[in-house]
């Protein structure tokens, strides 16, 4: 089971099984699909050490097999698949100087997340799922030339960036759950030279009661002018959704989206 | 402009390196045909720069004129430059002068070879080759390896714009046109009539779209129609007497538009409007489905944007 969306357009079906359809391995396992000596490091320090962990083919996450832009790569992590109700899913990249890029807790949203992320350099990333006590790890080996993390956002070309600074656009679909969030932001890093760190820290729905209904946590290496996909429930999808937000710099956002 | 590792590398290695190890190099095997009195063309590989095809994967046009060959673009690398420069230099009474009919680098990044001529281009074109020499070199060196010894990218100098062209005695129409990139050099032969679309035209090879605006390259395809020619030679395909390039690529961007838009419309990630691959009637296309995954990611917030509503901003 999936919820990935590809099939809407004509031909999208057969085309997302013949990509792979975000499956890094076909069956259960304990063996890092990537064979990758960060993987090891990167379940110490942000997975807590678990005891166990396993891939499953029902952890889907969707990427291009290559970076056409180290400053925004595509990603959709779908955890639906799982069964079980899904705490937190991590999102780590094994070789930036950010690994943690994001952590998402659906409450009670679906356990999908799109996103874009910068790359710095070739590797895979990963999408780690908590569930019943146990991590469930999906990902894909991304080939980029790299850079994205170390470039200055390109909004900083412009003199008058700070126009637009924090707009907030927004859609809700009811009737297939979809959420779709986007905010200007430059996301900066803080590794290019000259400009100081200035990113999104966190990012929260709410329902009609202003009561939350899923937390994300984010760090630098979410991309700049960031746009974000959610899957809610019929009951939350029929609106409205509210939406705030918060970066390192003190300043808030905040929208709200109807059906 | 500071030297990258890459290059200092290669500075040296070309002092050091004997000869017979450079001739050990994969050669380029051009086949060059004459498709109209007078015009060669030596057709690119119908594919994405590899290491299979060297970066030979867009067309070049040579036009024989008494005073030697005038080369529409150059080939992308140094040495498909030098393997072009030979032919024209065999068999065409050397080179006259060159055109570079757009930025993307398998069209000019073979200069060097023709550097002692002048070689022309829109002025868009050039700043845009000065820009991006350095960083589509570098992208280059990592995906074609060897077949890039040697080449560092030398930008157009002589710039060209709308009028007549007229070198060795065989003047060319020149129509500067926009929407593939920033600027595109369209040129008629008048001698023939035989259109030289540059990559305005794609024939059964998805067209590229880093720099593109849909728009504007629906309205250049919109003007290449009405021009009355005898024949069509696209950026990327076969010549053809017919109009085919034309219908292709403008069936195409309508295609891609509308799958974008659907897309975006119905709540997709860019993620899953990638995996979903191109639409199925352009699924053969040369180069698909990856030209369309890049289309993708290059031109999807053109569509986003359009399909959310603002809903907030800075509290």
């Amino acid at each position: 089971m999936t919820a990935i969306l590809s099939h809407v357009l004509p031909g999208g079906e057969a085309a997302l099984a013949a990509y792979g359809g975000g499956v890094a391995v076909q069956a259960a396992g304990t063996a890092d699909p990537f064979d990758s000596g960060m993987w090891e490091d990167h379940r110490e320090l942000y997975l807590g050490e678990p005891a166990a962990w396993r891939t499953d083919p029902a952890m889907r996450l969707l990427a291009p097999r290559s970076a056409e832009d180290a400053r925004h790569v595509p990603i959709l992590v779908d955890a639906t698949g799982l069964g079980g109700p899904v705490e937190r899913i991590v999102i780590t990249i094994d070789y930036s100087p950010f690994p943690l890029a994001m952590v998402f807790h659906p409450g009670r949203a679906l356990p999908l997340l799109g996103f874009g992320v910068k790359y710095e350099m070739a590797g895979p990333i990963r999408a780690s799922a908590l569930v019943g006590g146990e991590w469930i790890m999906g990902g894909a080996f991304i080939d980029a030339m790299g850079g994205g993390c170390s470039a200055p956002a390109v909004t900083h070309a412009r003199s008058d960036w700070q126009d637009g600074f924090g707009e907030m656009r927004g859609r809700l679909w009811p009737d297939i759950g979809r959420l779709r969030i986007s905010l200007r932001h430059p996301m900066d890093t803080g590794l290019a030279d000259g400009i100081p760190a200035h990113h999104l820290t966190d990012l929260t729905l709410t329902d009609a009661q202003g009561e939350e209904i899923a937390r994300l946590e984010i760090n630098e290496p979410l991309e700049e002018n960031p746009a974000l996909t959610f899957l809610l429930p019929p009951d939350l999808a029929a609106g409205p959704v509210g939406i705030v937000a918060r970066d390192n710099s003190g300043y808030r956002f905040r929208g709200e989206v109807a059906a | 402009m500071k030297l990258t590792r890459r290059q200092t590398l290669l500075g040296a290695a070309a002092l050091t390196l004997p000869l017979p190890a450079m001739a050990a190099l994969p050669d380029y095997r051009l086949n060059p045909q004459e498709v109209a009195d007078g015009i060669w063309l030596i057709e690119g590989a119908q594919e994405s720069f590899d290491r299979g095809n060297g970066g030979a994967i867009c067309n070049i046009v040579m036009l024989a004129t008494p005073g030697g060959a005038v080369v529409i673009d150059t080939g992308g690398t140094s040495r498909h430059g030098a393997a072009l420069r030979a032919f024209a230099d065999q068999r065409l009474g050397g080179v006259a002068a060159s055109v570079n009919t757009h930025h993307h680098p398998d069209h000019w990044f073979g200069n060097q070879a023709f550097a002692d001529r002048p070689i022309h281009a829109l002025p868009a074109s050039i700043e845009a080759q000065a820009a991006g020499a350095q960083a589509l070199a570098e992208g280059l060196y990592r995906i074609l390896g060897s077949w890039m010894n040697g080449t560092a990218p030398v930008p157009a100098e002589t710039v060209a714009d709308g009028g007549l062209l007229d070198v060795g005695g065989r003047p060319l129409t020149c129509m500067a046109m926009a929407g593939h990139t920033q600027g595109d050099l369209v040129l008629i032969d008048q001698r023939t009539g035989t259109l030289i679309a540059g990559d305005l035209l794609f024939l059964d090879r998805a067209p590229s779209f880093p720099d593109a605006r849909i728009a504007e390259w629906r309205a250049s395809l919109a003007s290449l129609a009405l021009l009355e020619v005898s024949g069509t030679i696209p950026g990327h395909g076969a010549y053809r007497r017919d109009n085919a390039a034309l219908v292709q690529t403008r069936a195409y961007l309508d295609g891609f538009e509308a799958r974008l838009d659907a897309a975006a419309g119905q709540g997709l990630a860019p993620a899953e409007a990638l995996a979903a691959g191109p639409m199925p009637e352009f699924a053969g296309l040369g180069a698909n489905p990856e030209e369309y995954h890049r289309a993708t990611i290059q031109r999807w917030r053109d569509f986003e944007t359009g399909a959310l509503p603002v809903i907030g901003g800075s509290a």
